[in-house]
């Protein structure tokens, strides 16, 4: 080996412009390979940090994944909702520590608007148990005050203080030119920023955050998803109503002991008032990311092939090249190199292409991140950090080298067949 | 030294036997021109007594050890042990420098390395000087020598740690009829020198006359 190993290296310098071109392409496909992997993680990571802390969910009864998508991701529409009396019921169970009620609905410029109370600042986790953080102003308190995600922030340039008006449903940006269609917007009572969250990589970095009462507020004038024509109720006569909602669309509950949470859940499913049900996100999560996850697996394979075809041309380019080295073997085996010696050193050489392109493509996946993983992070709030260099990347890494190796095991045996053939002596 | 017997080999494929019933011994210290007009088998020859291939039948014993009684790995050893190569031409590991290719023997045999007394490096220069190349050339590439020098690199490539046996194949058929004789000359002070046996393999019967004893090798 020690001897072997300086020879490799001379021997693969002599060839180095043919060589050369084969690391670049093992370098692209681990490029692609370890960038896949990276998004996959810190994709999945992002996803189940965005249900950290929360024991249940509870909702009217129906799918469970429509549940999840609505209350953690907000996406969708409720098509039933639950009673705002069995919510308080639930919040003063003596199992629960906390509970957070969630309405959906409204929008603006495409991003959700979330009905809630000032709890949900207060007890929503994120990540690694990490509590949500101001990075200027405060939650809301009164009325048609509203606290904006990061991204939100970042993407529409908001600030303290500036005033924003809601549109009733979702409506998504590029709908937004057609006023004529969706033109029910609450311009009457627009909302002032109060609060800007700071960067989460969840969906919380998407939302609107605005009290339960202001979203009654906003509707008292409404009907059937219109204003009532001639029925104009300015902004400061709105404290003169009773701002209690009537209907939710999910409440997120922690318990004060996890181990509770089955017997939570059935309790919650056997609801006398009216139909509810409570899932346990985890559980949830994991089932949607196998949704998703056949997408990503035939990426992940998509990028091994690639990785193969990589390989493979290595393969080929060394043993295109031992033509060449017929002398080269030969004298090696005249001055006492067995033929497991001429395996080894074509391996050596192999394994130095592989680790050479691994390096770079690793080099070139950590530069790309430095310059992208901020603008990354803000746009698709995706952390590419998370598993760089964790215990998988480097199993992957090290899967990679061995399957270099064992691919150089072919030109390996073909040298060294060709070394016993020619003996001391090539014969052309 | 060398001890031949019955010595058949035919090539896998071919009809005829490459040799057939060869027999001949070696002595220590003996300098013996194996003559033979191309295809007689003379390559092959080499190939045996290195241990490369083996005999279809017969014997073949290098310093009292039948070489067909090794196993495959222990020939290699044996003959990175105890014998020195130089070919006809493109000798040289192209790569490599001129130092690094006379030193290439201690690198798979620990046997060569330490019979240089300690320093192969040391050797290598010593060596290279006795046959006459300059000491500058020692970090030059191989490739950029002249062919005469490229084969006194092999020589020294070949005698470096005193192998006992020198087997040389057709060493001066790229040279012209002066330089042969410095060359044939050089060696054999070398070969001398270190103690070891010289078979030297040549279609050319004008050198003859240089060594001390002469076989020819018939065409079959």
């Amino acid at each position: 080996m020690k001897t072997l190993l300086p020879l490799a290296l001379a021997s693969a310098w002599n060839r180095r412009l043919s060589l050369a071109l084969t690391v670049f392409s093992i370098t692209l496909a681990v490029t692609l390979l370890i960038a896949v992997t990276r998004v996959r993680d810190a994709a999945q990571t992002g996803f189940a940090q965005a249900v950290a802390g929360v024991d249940l969910v509870v909702g009217p009864r129906g799918s469970p994944m429509q549940l999840l998508l609505h209350a953690v991701f907000h996406l969708g529409d409720a098509t039933h909702t639950m009673r705002w009396q069995s919510y308080r019921t639930l919040a003063t169970d003596p199992q629960v520590a906390w509970s957070i009620p969630l309405a959906l609905g409204d929008s603006h410029r495409g991003f959700p608007v979330l009905g809630t109370t000032p709890e949900y600042f207060r007890h929503l986790r994120y990540g690694q148990q990490h509590p949500l953080g101001f990075s200027s102003g405060q939650p809301f308190s009164g009325l048609f005050e509203a606290v904006v995600g990061a991204e939100i922030a970042a993407r529409l340039g908001y600030r303290l203080g500036e005033l924003i008006t809601l549109h009733h449903g979702t409506v998504h940006l590029d709908e937004l030119q057609d006023k004529h269609r969706y033109g029910a917007e609450h311009t009457d009572k627009p909302f002032r920023i109060v609060g800007i969250l700071s960067p989460t990589a969840t969906p919380v970095d998407r939302t609107i955050h605005v009290s339960l009462a202001s979203l009654e507020a906003i509707h008292l004038n409404w009907q059937g998803g219109l204003p009532l024509p001639g029925l104009d109720i300015p902004p400061q006569l709105a404290t003169k109503f009773d701002l209690t909602p009537k209907t939710l669309d999910a409440v997120l509950i922690g318990l004060h002991q996890r181990t509770d949470v089955l017997r939570a859940q059935r309790q919650i499913a056997n609801f006398t008032g009216e139909p509810l049900m409570a899932i346990l996100p985890s559980l949830i999560m994991d089932e949607l990311w196998q949704l998703v996850g056949s997408v990503e697996r035939s990426l992940h394979g998509l990028a091994w092939l690639v990785v193969g075809v990589g390989l493979a041309g290595m393969a080929a380019v060394i043993i295109a090249g031992l033509g060449e080295r017929r002398r080269e073997l030969a004298i090696l085996r005249s001055v006492g190199a067995g033929p497991w010696h001429i395996v080894a050193l074509v391996m050596l050489e192999g394994g130095t292409l592989t680790a050479a392109g691994l390096l770079t493509g690793l080099g070139f996946v950590e530069g790309a991140g430095y310059l992208f993983a901020p603008w990354v992070n803000a746009r698709l709030s995706l952390d590419l950090a998370t598993n760089a260099f964790s215990a998988d990347e480097l199993r992957l890494i090290a899967g990679i080298l061995a399957t270099g190796l064992l691919t150089s095991l072919l030109p390996g045996w073909r040298a060294s067949r060709m070394s016993l053939a020619d003996g001391l002596i090539p014969r052309l | 030294m060398i001890r031949i017997r019955d010595l058949c080999f035919t090539w896998p494929g071919s009809q005829t036997p490459c040799l057939s019933q060869l027999a001949f011994d070696v002595s220590r210290g003996e300098r013996l021109f194996l003559h033979g007009e191309s295809g007689a088998g003379k390559s092959t020859l080499l190939n045996l007594i290195g241990g490369v291939m083996l005999p279809e039948r017969g014997e073949i014993d290098v310093l009292g050890q039948s070489l067909s009684q090794l196993s495959a790995r222990a020939r290699d050893r044996f003959r990175g042990d105890h014998a020195g190569f130089i070919f006809q031409q493109f000798n040289l590991i192209p790569y490599l420098s001129v130092l690094d290719n006379v030193l290439l023997p201690c690198r798979f045999s620990t046997e060569r390395a330490r019979r240089t007394g300690g320093s192969p490096t040391a050797e290598a220069r010593r060596l290279l000087a006795a046959l006459d190349m300059d000491p500058q050339l020692a970090h030059h590439p191989a490739t950029s020598l002249s062919v005469g020098q490229q084969q006194r690199v092999s020589a020294a490539r070949a005698l470096i740690g005193r192998p006992e046996l020198i087997l040389a194949d057709e060493p001066t058929s790229a040279l012209d009829p002066q330089r042969q004789a410095v060359f044939i000359e050089l060696l054999m002070s070398e070969v001398a020198a270190s103690g070891g046996t010289l078979v030297f393999v040549s279609h050319d019967q004008r050198l003859a006359h240089l060594f001390d004893r002469c076989i020819e090798l018939l065409a079959p």
